[in-house]
């Protein structure tokens, strides 16, 4: 589901699966707080005396945060908003929640809506995990006996062990986010908007809850949305998305290639400020000592190639160039299908070669021996490390850049294709 | 439940007043378990941190009434004609003065108060009002046992009309929210509401005869003659007192325009609710 043509496809379904329809969407800000005030208390009184506020027009100082959007996201689809800082994604995010309501246009939403926006923003502090759980759940919508149902569910997910009765003040900074987010996951929404909440919490618990998310759009038909700086996580979890600057959009398709409009952006925006460092937001921060030129797939003649079939031999060559003498630096590579799934990782340093240094152009080539890859299209990211792995030269994406290699079909691989295994390992029967 | 939502501007406006009521009634019934729960993380968030908790409840009244029985003693003060014991007439009007004083403030400040959460999750902000007009309740009870405690010592017998003292609060609950209502909304936006009132409220209660007894000469007479509340809080402690009232007439005007400021004011603020959250 994560190519642009199965968006397409979805498009041409009935309209009884969006979840979420938002058509030529504005609102607008005020600079001055003073203003903001008058044009406030105008608003209401309009309001008061059942005349429209004309919020369509800009007055003195204000203007669009948000300007002229349209989307719709489809029930089990979920959506990345990407942007820079005040493109007005969280905006966006307040208004499909209904926080904040549209000057311009029209939302409409099917079904309930829940929000991992800030999540613990409605504990008490000074009440003790168990009665927050129920204070919380109830300002989310749920019901009592709903709570009541779940309330072991959430303790066990949150992991708080001891803690349920003891003041959430004095939670730590991580078992507060985990009690919020349990709460929040387990309102059973059928529309879920995310906003960046998971930059919190270890990764232990990050990755529990992107399995856990994973697992209600699955299982639940779930549309998300979901607002994040972290280019990756996003590239990973969405189908599709849109790329906002200043209000506007800018792209609008699959994650991919919305990705790809936005770094291209970033890109020409860094290149007119040669000054700044270039921080992709999700991408690590790369100091470029190091970068890597370009990644090709090989084939068995050595020769760039974009088909293979099971058991053949794949050569990944990673072109590099390095500003100056580099000490033992690691190569790391990762493969992912086209659904994302993470299916090897391979780095110098998990096998033991040490690259004694690097200087000037050159490439490095790491070798697969008998595919055991089945029909399917994939993709690698490349990243290099300095010798402690802390700090990042440069990362690549197959994915972002659409470098893509594909896996044919095969007598053995069209049998085993109606299991769908991800993969064919080289196996004996014995008897 | 797969009910559809639909977010535009002056949302509420088109669809006309009458499917107004029906909205809100809904939305109140739905979110009773909610109200319930604001109000506990008030309650309690008050009072957990407190070595006296509840108590303070006593201790305010008693202050103040002592306060003024030391400047009647001192001459400076006249309560007026008062039948029973001063320190019943005062604690009793002074529980139901607070039922509208605190009530009042603490409505006109929710919204401001829960500001953070409201731009970070969507719930029933008029749940978050009721939740917190609630918090008089409390210290009411609390100073109808003082009330009561009085009666034994000073040996007293109230009507049993006091029995219908829940009665009694209805319609300054129902006044007290009607404003906090309005109030809450443009002191959201204008915090200059929130700050006029607490000072404006000293004032309000000097002009209404809570601590002393109805005036007979001065400018007060009309005052208290156009004063909903003297009726609201007087006629009810009367009525308690004596069994019964001549002013029936004021009681019932006042009454009436309780409830009418109630309505109104929930419907101002169900129409422009929507626009409350962006400017706190």
């Amino acid at each position: 589901m994560n190519n642009s043509s199965t968006i397409q496809q979805f498009n041409n379904l009935t309209s009884n699966d969006v979840a979420i329809k938002v058509e030529n969407v504005s609102k607008k800000y005020c600079k001055s707080l003073k203003r903001s005030m008058i044009y406030g208390v105008r608003d209401i009184t309009k309001n008061v005396f059942g005349m429209s506020s004309n919020s369509y027009l800009l007055r003195k100082e204000e203007f669009w945060a948000v300007d002229d959007v349209s989307f719709e996201v489809k029930k089990g689809e979920t959506l990345g908003i990407i942007g820079p800082n005040g493109a007005g994604k969280t905006t966006i995010l307040k208004m499909l929640n209904g926080i904040f309501w549209p000057d311009k246009g029209k939302i409409t939403i099917k079904g309930k809506v829940g929000a991992l926006i800030a999540v613990g923003a409605g504990f008490h502090p000074m009440l003790s995990g168990r009665e927050n759980i129920y204070l919380n759940a109830a300002i989310l919508g749920m019901s009592r006996e709903e709570v009541d149902e779940k309330f072991d569910s959430i303790v066990e997910f949150a992991d708080i062990g001891d803690f349920l009765d003891t003041p959430v003040k004095f939670y730590s900074s991580g078992m507060f986010v985990r009690l919020g987010f349990s709460v929040a996951i387990h309102c059973e929404p059928d529309v879920l908007l995310v906003d960046e909440v998971l930059s919190v919490g270890d990764s232990v618990f990050r990755n529990k809850c992107y399995r856990k998310m994973d697992e209600i759009k699955r299982k639940k038909d779930v549309a998300i949305v979901f607002v994040s700086h972290n280019l990756l996580t996003v590239d990973k979890f969405c189908d599709k998305g849109i790329f906002l600057n200043k209000g506007k959009i800018k792209s609008y398709g699959g994650i991919h290639k919305v990705i790809h409009d936005y770094q291209s952006i970033i890109n020409q925006l860094l290149d007119k400020q040669k000054s700044m460092r270039g921080v992709i937001p999700g991408i690590p921060y790369c100091t470029k000592e190091v970068k890597i030129t370009n990644v090709k797939y090989l084939g068995r003649d050595n020769k760039e190639q974009k088909n293979f079939s099971s058991g053949d031999k794949l050569g990944i060559k990673i072109e590099y160039k390095a500003n100056h003498t580099i000490i033992n630096p690691i190569f790391q590579l990762s493969l992912f299908n086209k659904e994302n799934v993470h299916i090897s990782v391979f780095a110098t340093h998990i096998d033991n070669i040490k690259i004694k240094s690097i200087q000037g152009k050159g490439a490095i080539e790491c070798w697969i021996n008998n595919l055991p890859l089945l029909l399917n299209k994939y993709y690698v990211t490349v990243a290099v490390y300095d010798n402690t792995h802390n700090l990042t030269f440069d990362y690549w994406s197959g994915a972002i850049y659409s470098q893509y290699f594909q896996v044919l079909p095969n007598r053995i691989s069209r049998k085993m294709a109606e299991y769908t295994p991800v993969c064919k390992f080289d196996n004996k029967w014995i008897f | 439940m797969n009910k559809t939502i639909t977010y535009e501007p002056d949302n509420s406006i088109k669809k006309g007043y009458i499917s107004l009521f029906k909205e809100i009634f809904r939305e109140l019934k739905y979110n009773k378990w909610l109200t319930l729960q604001l109000f506990k993380r008030d309650f309690f968030a008050i009072y957990k941190q407190s070595l006296v908790g509840v108590f303070w409840a006593f201790i305010v009244p008693i202050i103040s009434v002592g306060t003024f029985i030391i400047l009647n003693r001192s001459g400076i003060f006249n309560f007026g004609e008062i039948e029973v014991p001063y320190p019943i007439f005062a604690i009793l009007g002074m529980a139901f003065w607070q039922l509208f004083s605190t009530g009042l403030i603490t409505t006109s400040n929710s919204l401001v108060k829960a500001g953070s959460m409201l731009v970070k999750i969507n719930f029933s902000k008029k749940s978050l009002v009721i939740a917190s007009s609630a918090q008089s309740l409390v210290p009411f009870i609390v100073q109808l046992v003082l009330v009561g405690v009085l009666f034994v010592v000073y040996s007293v017998n109230p009507s049993v009309k006091i029995l219908l003292f829940p009665l009694f609060m209805i319609p300054i609950i129902l006044f007290t929210l009607g404003l906090g209502f309005i109030f809450s909304l443009f002191n959201s936006v204008v915090r200059d509401i929130g700050n006029a009132l607490s000072v404006f409220m000293t004032f309000l209660m000097f002009l209404t005869p809570v601590l002393y007894a109805k005036p007979k000469i001065g400018i007060l007479i009309p005052i208290t003659k156009f004063n909903p509340l003297y009726y609201l809080i007087s006629i009810p402690r009367e009525i308690i007192l004596k069994g019964s009232t001549l002013e029936w007439k004021g009681y019932l005007l006042s009454v009436g325009a309780a409830f009418f400021v109630f309505i109104v004011g929930l419907v101002v603020f169900h129409l422009t609710e929507t626009r409350v959250t962006e400017r706190i």
